[in-house]
């Protein structure tokens, strides 16, 4: 058991250092499910199960024919007449022997029709080069279940995600330039008699030039603030001759000349941002004031019951603050000094983060639940993070699609720029018109090219006309959606692959960011964007 | 642009595209210019790297029509490369990366015509005639020294190449033609962090000079030994107790090579039967109390605690709880834990060296479990003693290895892009213009030819061939010469050279500094060597400059007069997913996996 958990660790080794071992379990835990094993299809598994998820299990009714094995990895000539869910099971799952593979052999509108609670089980459900209309009606059965949709598509040169998620919650979406959370503008008791344990006037050189530099701005803050109504330097202005008070700290030889003292140019360095006013950050407050949020059930996602909780913090002990992160950065310091001071943030972390663990228990219990239900390390995570909560919420394809609801401002902005990848969006909805008219996709069969682009024209035109899209399509983008002829060439398959991946780890590890909602991608110009339909 | 990789409409052609009942390129032909399709089955492309990105890319390559592929690699398969590197599997650890991902593409794709090399590519046998065989080249290398390399031979060869990398969730792809387009030395690149030897010797300040240290020490331990690694000091007697006289003794010793009988440390390691506890205390202890002789380093910094080996073991062990949540990697250990770890990790590698039989040498590998828990040990107990936070074993090995981290995604969609890219390249007419641009050219590595007794020798004895590329500037720095060599059999008689090429536009003087002038332009009150910025003062001999680093920012600014960049604006995953990326501490962003560039 050990022995398999080293050798976990070691193949693992370079993932885990950026989602961590929690993350890693999230994904050994996680169930995907691929709706046609396409060479976009498995391109996808393939850099999910290299990762290790738990399982997957493809749905797919179609036999491997030769242009499958033309442009698909994970299918060979020897499984031509096979069903080709089974065919790419079997191959992906040689990738990995921690995971399991499994495989329907059916087609996904046979699903819905004899057994649509079949999806419910599933993480995710990704779903790729489907039809329109069976996406649709996948995505309203997948919408009221609760269960993820990744659809992804390789059209030609096009490549296109949508992600469709009621709510999807992150506690650490790992912000690129996060401030630290010192509360030097407003400390707290253990913080403020640590600093006046300090006396910088009466060190010796040694223990002077090794104070942190936390301690060195907060010391002048008050000294700053003794000569400015207890006001912090605000401005450029202020900043820099706050920055000149630090400065003239610094000790000097016996040539008045200043020693060279590491710790007080950090101090000087990190002014600025050392000074950044305590807040809950806009975020976190829109988090507090969602509805969820309040109305805490039983059925309550954790994620929920703990915003409570931290949010009762905030309006009560906190007295407006969020509960200390409880990191410092590194610094020059001794070792002692610097681990007393991380101390006293750690200490007040941990007692921050136990009156919020008394709120969600209490909360726990309120609505019946066992207090235990949320641990310990769960609720400590949330408040580190508290910071940088994010709540995704897509729209459903049935808002998107709707005369009603669909999002007409998004989709006719910036379209004075004819070649936005929102006339690729146009494009990919008409070719979808086309199939529904003429049950193949333009361009598939050479002898029909001319006749097609004609087709397709009145099926843009229908299309804007339905909408009412007051919007330019040019004739060049239907020839040329007419020339893919609906194929899809492998290292497009492959980009998508890995941006889809991407994606689904991030929702089933529930770090870092999605997209919200809708992603194109034009292999010509190697351009992308993401728009919210 | 935007239609160039498309085919006209064949409107003669009236036979279905689609449906065969053989492996087809079907999913090609619609989406690519026929001309385009054909010549990929006819063209030869090079890769250079099976790792990451190179897996990804030949799969790319063959599923796109590619039929005449090389692929090299020097590397071997880990246990580390298989969340990523789909075309190796657990049974092939240990085996050459570019054989074995030639054999996995070939069961899938039978039709293809691989030839696998496990050899490194900066081999001389590469040379600008190998690389002309090509059509394009496309790297997937991992470290910097062989994308110099490759791009120098490219620009040499004059073969397009496609550079790339990835980085975590960062990845990018860039084309290089001469003439056309930057090529991957045009910009400067971040320099890889060096460390003086007296900081990692005697007065360290941060964790990093600690595990550099400990590295160091390992080679000096069990590995090849070299002389300026050596971070733990010869004794003439390190079993005689610690006592000021004795090592004031020693530091005249020290600084008078054979007054007393040195034993080297590792002679005298291997003499104790590598006795972990004896090592333990010489490094932790005696070196320490020797290190602590010279007071003049001590005034100004916190001195060090040297550490003993019985005493650490009286400390009560409720001291060493260990903290730090999740696996066992991730926890910090207290003193008494680094001891033990450094007690177990010295005899498993006794027994390795023991294994290998008489001289034997072993290799230091941030994956190998004994060696990473040597210099984990190590490196904490010096942190321990020069009063810095300990770190975990994940963390020490995240710098020991400079491990970058890596994931399968993001070599998805580089590799992706990069035969994207490598479509477009084939399919575009470059300029056939001959522009020689002198600071984007072939070279090799440089050279710093000041005052070095050259007489009666051949360039080639000094390294110098096909390829490389001298350095020459003047003392005053004013401005840089370079100069390509480039080997040929057809001069005239008595010919000895020909310089061939333009003049660089921005030459603030001459292009050609004689010897004379430099005299003339220096600084006559100096004695000092002339020597380039680069090079060390004390060396006055042939340098070659270790080729990762950057050339002079003289060189680079009128390279860049002469190329066109051209860049690609394109995020390598969803643009607006903001929170993609996570912080990188202090690696460069542009490798693959892990590269060692601590020493």
């Amino acid at each position: 058991m050990t022995d398999h958990k080293t050798s976990k660790e070691q193949k693992y080794d370079r993932q885990l250092r950026l989602w961590g071992d929690h993350g890693q379990e999230a994904l050994e835990n996680a169930h995907v499910c691929l709706i046609k094993a396409t060479a976009t299809g498995t391109e996808i598994l393939k850099n999910l199960v290299l990762p290790g998820i738990g399982a997957f299990t493809i749905v797919d009714g179609h036999k491997v024919s030769g242009e499958d094995v033309g442009n698909n990895f994970f299918l060979t000539s020897s499984s031509i007449g096979k069903n080709r869910a089974q065919a790419a099971t079997e191959l992906l799952q040689e990738l990995n022997s921690d995971v399991s593979g499994n495989f329907v052999e059916e087609s996904p509108d046979k699903l819905l029709d004899n057994d649509p609670e079949f999806f419910h089980r599933f993480s995710l459900v990704i779903g790729v080069q489907l039809p329109e209309s069976t996406c649709l009606r996948l995505g309203s059965v997948l919408w009221d279940a609760g269960v993820t949709f990744l659809v992804c598509r390789t059209y030609g040169l096009i490549g296109y995600m949508r992600l469709i998620v009621k709510e999807h919650t992150v506690i650490e979406s790992h912000p690129d330039n996060a401030l630290e959370d010192l509360r030097l503008d407003q400390p707290f008791t253990e913080l403020k008699h640590h600093i006046e344990s300090y006396d910088l006037d009466s060190m010796e050189k040694k223990d002077h030039s090794h104070t942190p530099w936390i301690i060195v701005v907060a010391k002048y803050l008050e000294k700053w603030y003794s000569e400015h109504n207890s006001q912090l330097p605000k401005n450029y202005k202020e900043k820099e001759a706050f920055r000149q008070l630090i400065r003239e700290g610094i000790l000097t030889n016996e040539n008045g000349k200043p020693e060279d003292e590491e710790n007080f140019e950090e101090a000087i360095k990190n002014v600025n941002t050392a000074l950044n006013p305590t807040k809950v950050p806009s975020a976190t407050e829109d988090i507090f004031n969602a509805e969820q949020c309040e109305n805490i059930t039983s059925q309550s996602p954790s994620f929920w019951v703990m915003a409570q909780g931290v949010r009762d913090f905030v309006r009560n002990e906190g007295n407006g603050k969020l509960p200390v992160r409880g990191t410092i950065p590194d610094m020059i310091a001794d070792s002692d000094k610097f681990i007393k001071l991380q101390n006293v943030y750690r200490d007040k972390a941990m007692k921050d983060a136990a009156v919020v663990s008394k709120h969600v228990k209490a909360l726990l219990q309120s609505v019946g639940k066992p207090p235990e239900s949320i641990s310990e390390q769960e609720i400590k995570l949330f408040c580190k993070n508290a910071a940088f909560l994010r709540v995704v919420r897509c729209r459903s394809l049935a808002e998107e699609y709707s005369m009603d609801t669909f999002n007409k401002d998004e989709i006719t902005s910036c379209m004075d720029s004819t070649d936005s990848e929102k006339v690729l969006y146009l494009m990919l909805h008409s070719v979808d018109r086309f199939y529904q008219q003429h049950s193949r996709y333009p361009g598939v069969y050479n002898y029909q090219v001319e006749e097609d682009i004609n087709n397709l024209k009145l099926c843009v035109n229908s299309l804007l006309q339905e909408y009412s899209l007051n919007v330019n399509v040019k004739d060049d983008y239907i020839h040329e959606f007419c020339r893919y002829g609906a194929a899809e060439p492998h290292t497009v398959a492959a980009f998508l692959g890995g941006s889809a991946a991407q994606e689904a780890i991030k929702i089933i590890t529930h770090q870092f960011v999605p997209f919200n909602n809708t992603f194109l991608y034009n292999a010509m110009s190697q351009t992308s964007a993401t728009f919210q339909l | 642009m935007r239609t160039s990789l498309l085919s006209p409409l064949d409107q003669t052609a009236a036979c279905p595209r689609r449906r065969n009942a053989e492996p087809t390129m079907a999913q090609l032909v619609g989406p690519l210019r026929k001309e385009l399709a054909d010549s990929l089955s006819s063209c030869r492309v090079l890769v250079v790297g099976a790792g990451g990105i190179g897996c990804e890319l030949l799969k790319n390559l063959v599923l796109t029509g590619f039929k005449n592929i090389e692929v090299i690699d020097l590397d071997t398969i880990d246990v580390s490369n298989l969340n990523r590197q789909f075309l190796f599997q657990k049974k092939h650890v240990g085996k050459s990366k570019a054989q074995v991902a030639k054999e996995s593409v070939l069961r899938f794709c039978p039709s293809a015509n691989i030839t696998a090399y496990h050899d490194s590519i900066m081999n001389p046998d590469y040379n600008v005639e190998f690389f002309r065989n090509f059509q394009l080249v496309m790297n997937a290398l991992d470290n910097r020294a062989a994308r110099n390399h490759v791009n120098r031979m490219c620009l040499a060869a004059d073969i397009p190449l496609i550079e790339s990398g990835t980085a975590g969730y960062l990845g990018q792809v860039t084309v290089i033609k001469k003439g056309q387009t930057e090529c991957y030395e045009c910009q400067p690149k971040p320099t890889q962090k060096t460390f003086p030897g007296c900081t990692i010797r005697n007065t360290p300040s941060e964790p990093i000079h600690c595990i550099v240290w400990a590295k160091y020490l390992f080679n000096q331990l069990f590995g090849e030994e070299d002389a300026d690694q050596e971070v733990s000091p010869d004794t003439a007697d390190p079993e005689v107790a610690w006592n000021p006289a004795d090592a004031a003794a020693r530091a005249t010793a020290s600084n008078k090579d054979g007054d007393i009988k040195r034993v080297s440390t590792k002679e005298w390691a291997r003499s104790t039967g590598y006795d972990p506890v004896k090592l333990f205390n010489k490094l932790f202890k005696d070196d320490i109390m020797y290190l602590l002789t010279m007071d003049k380093l001590w005034k100004k910094r916190k001195a060090p605690l040297p550490l003993d080996w019985t005493e650490i073991h009286q400390l009560e062990s409720s001291q060493e709880e260990a903290f730090g949540t999740g696996l066992k990697d991730q926890q910090v250990l207290g003193v008494q834990g680094y001891a033990q770890l450094f007690h177990r990790s010295v005899e498993t590698l006794r027994s390795q060296l023991i294994e290998k039989g008489e001289g034997a040498e072993l290799v230091w590998d941030k994956d190998d479990p004994p060696a990473m828990d040597f210099v984990t040990a190590a490196a904490n107990l010096r942190m321990n003693v020069f009063s810095m936070n300990m770190k975990s074993r994940f963390d020490v090995k995240s710098m020991a290895g400079n491990i970058i981290p890596a994931i399968a995604t993001t070599n998805a969609v580089i590799a992706g892009l990069i035969v994207l890219e490598a479509l477009k390249t084939l399919n575009s007419d470059f300029d056939q213009c001959r522009t020689v641009n002198l600071q984007c050219c072939s070279f090799h590595a440089q050279h710093n030819f000041d005052g070095f007794p050259n007489n009666n020798k051949f360039l080639s004895d000094f390294g110098i061939r096909n390829g490389s590329r001298l350095q020459a500037d003047d003392f005053l720095q004013d401005y840089t010469l370079l100069v390509n060599l480039i080997h040929s059999e057809e001069l005239e008689k008595d010919v000895e050279f020909e310089v061939v090429g333009d003049a660089p536009d921005k030459a603030p003087v001459s292009s050609v500094p004689e010897e004379g002038k430099n005299i003339a332009n220096g600084n006559k009150d100096s004695a000092q060597p002339s020597t380039s910025s680069k090079a060390a003062a004390e060396d006055d001999d042939v340098l070659i400059v270790d080729s990762d680093e950057e050339p002079s920012s003289s060189t680079m600014e009128t390279s860049l007069e002469s190329s066109n960049r051209k860049r690609k604006h394109h995020d390598a995953d969803t643009d607006d997913a903001a929170s993609k990326r996570k912080r990188l501490d202090q690696q460069p962003a542009d490798d693959d996996e892990d590269i060692i560039a601590l020493d």
